[in-house]
């Protein structure tokens, strides 16, 4: 599976538009991770454990839409864009959204854009 | 007597917070300067064009990067006195910086390790994990950087 941000894959060509996949999970830190987050706010620096959980939470939502991407028997995902709500204190919603194609070799790469 | 633990507590975590976020804010500076350089000969665009593409390269793919980092108590604590009167947060100014740059850069660095030589329709944007727009918890930044890495000539 082919997945971009751009509405084009250079070297391919599109040859069926099969419409917009979506995948979204909806993740909460636990405990352990919300104390270390305080403890990090009066020092300062990255929130390694927040950027794991977000990093977990890109991974299932893409793989969702990857998912229904396939169900569609398309090959590819162009024009993939993110967004995230707070649901709630201490949970996120991550949301990737993109339309899923069909694309062929273009025979001669580089002819894209 | 309760009022002067306060006072010290107050003041040790400002000191802690000065001392090493400080640290932190710097090593970190420090260490964006020398990898952005060691990827400066990255393309790196905000365009769907594809700008430099050179055929018989990797299928391009999606790349993301993401990081959250937090403030330190005595920035908390300035902001707090800075809001009494408005104005430019310069201190979360170089927060927001160091976050968006450090995002940017895990795209880079993932693009790079997989073989690719440019990146383009870069987006960036910020997210709120910790409920911080809703007033809970201390403020945090999430950036979410994503592009698409592809094969440009050098």
């Amino acid at each position: 599976m082919i997945v971009v941000n751009t509405e084009t894959i250079p070297g391919l060509r599109i040859v069926a538009t099969k419409g917009l996949v979506q995948g979204n999970t909806v993740r909460a830190k636990h405990l352990g991770r919300d104390i270390a987050a305080s403890f990090k706010n009066i020092v300062g620096g990255e929130l390694k454990a927040y950027t794991e959980l977000l990093t977990e939470a890109r991974r299932e939502a893409v793989k969702r839409m990857i998912d229904q991407a396939e169900q569609l028997q398309a090959n590819a995902v162009v024009n993939v864009r993110f967004s995230t709500s707070a649901v709630t204190a201490g949970a996120a919603e991550l949301y990737a959204y993109g339309t899923a194609v069909v694309v062929e070799s273009q025979g001669e790469p580089g002819g894209g854009a | 007597m309760d009022g002067l633990f306060e006072l010290i507590m107050v003041g040790g975590l400002l000191l802690v917070g000065w001392l090493a976020g400080s640290t932190a804010e710097r090593n970190h500076l420090r260490s964006l300067k020398s990898r952005e350089a060691a990827l400066a000969h990255m393309l790196v665009t905000d365009l769907r064009s594809f700008p430099g593409l050179a055929g018989g390269g990797k299928t391009p793919t999606l790349i993301v990067g993401e990081v959250v980092i937090a403030t330190d108590y005595l920035k908390t604590f300035l902001t707090g006195l800075k809001k009494l009167v408005g104005g430019e947060l310069r201190s979360y100014l170089s927060l927001v910086e160091r976050a968006r740059r450090e995002a940017l850069l895990r795209v880079l660095e993932e693009a790079h390790r997989q073989g690719y030589t440019a990146v383009g329709n870069i987006r960036l944007d910020s997210a709120d994990v910790g409920g911080v727009a809703k007033g809970r918890g201390a403020a945090m930044v999430t950036l979410i950087a994503s592009g698409t890495a592809y094969h440009a000539a050098p």
